[in-house]
């Protein structure tokens, strides 16, 4: 039983900090899985992009020239090596609707210690049908969705 | 607005997680809950019922003494949000593992 909103994955990598923050973000587009299951609109060739800075944008690009992307939140904190933090919006959130993404670069004997916390779940008001004219939140059902996808095609790696 | 939502909702309140908070470690009366999250009886009060109404704990009378009543957690509830949760959480193991590889490849790559 977990009354807490908050998602806390880790994992060590074999770079020292200042390069993991800069491959973090720099090389976010090499790194992010690709697909419905990990980009907004999986379905469509887009590129993940981080812009350096606080108020910078996290962004998946469809088309960079013509100015096409859907933005997935602001930066917030920006302290390389050591933290980043940044909003993080699916595509069907409502306005005002967002969680949080916190990630921590610390120094490891193998290298990097990378934590990365995601928060916010609860404080999504997802029930309010005033905000979202229609019976059915539509962030969670599809999300829903998402994550159960991802679930079953793990299985059947697995299997 | 399907049960997980409803659950959401319940806990998107401070003092209603501090209840459930409380409530983990065991069933409690009314007043010990008040005591515990320093809220006036009737403002814990409508907290326990929205906790009640989405079904996150249920109120119990106690065996040998029908007037008191007691609150506990509803397990499945939770087991439900926690389901969510590690859906999440699944979702970036896949990516840092992800990250991970690709940092190590190209560290490797620009000392060679």
């Amino acid at each position: 039983m977990n009354p807490n909103d908050s998602v806390r994955v880790t994992t060590v990598v074999a770079v020292e900090p200042a390069e993991a923050f800069d491959l973090f973000t720099s090389d976010i587009d090499a790194w992010w899985r690709r697909g419905p299951r990990f980009r907004a609109d999986g379905r469509r060739p887009s590129a993940m992009r981080f812009e350096p800075g606080i108020g910078g944008r996290l962004l998946e690009v469809y088309d960079a020239a013509g100015g096409d992307a859907f933005e997935l939140g602001r930066v917030l904190d920006w302290e390389p090596p050591k933290r980043l933090r940044f909003e993080f919006r699916g595509r069907n959130f409502q306005p005002g609707e967002v969680t949080f993404v916190a990630v921590r670069f610390d120094p490891d004997p193998a290298g990097t210690l990378v934590t990365l916390e995601h928060s916010g779940w609860a404080a999504l008001r997802l029930d309010h049908p005033v905000r979202h004219g229609a019976p059915e939140p539509a962030f969670i059902a599809s999300m829903g969705g998402w994550w159960s996808e991802l679930l079953g095609s793990l299985r059947r790696r697995a299997s | 607005m399907s049960a997980l939502d409803a659950t959401f909702a319940a806990l998107a309140d401070p003092t209603r997680r501090r209840v459930v908070e409380a409530l983990r470690r065991g069933p409690r009366r009314a007043g010990e809950l008040a005591e515990t999250t320093q809220m006036t009886p009737p403002a814990l009060s409508r907290h326990l019922r929205v906790l009640r109404t989405q079904g996150l704990v249920a109120e119990e009378r106690i065996e040998h003494d029908a007037r008191v009543r007691v609150y506990r957690l509803q397990r499945e509830r939770f087991e439900e949000l926690q389901a969510w949760l590690t859906e999440i959480e699944v979702f970036w193991t896949l990516q840092l593992g992800s990250f991970k590889t690709h940092a190590e490849r190209r560290s490797r790559v620009k000392r060679a």
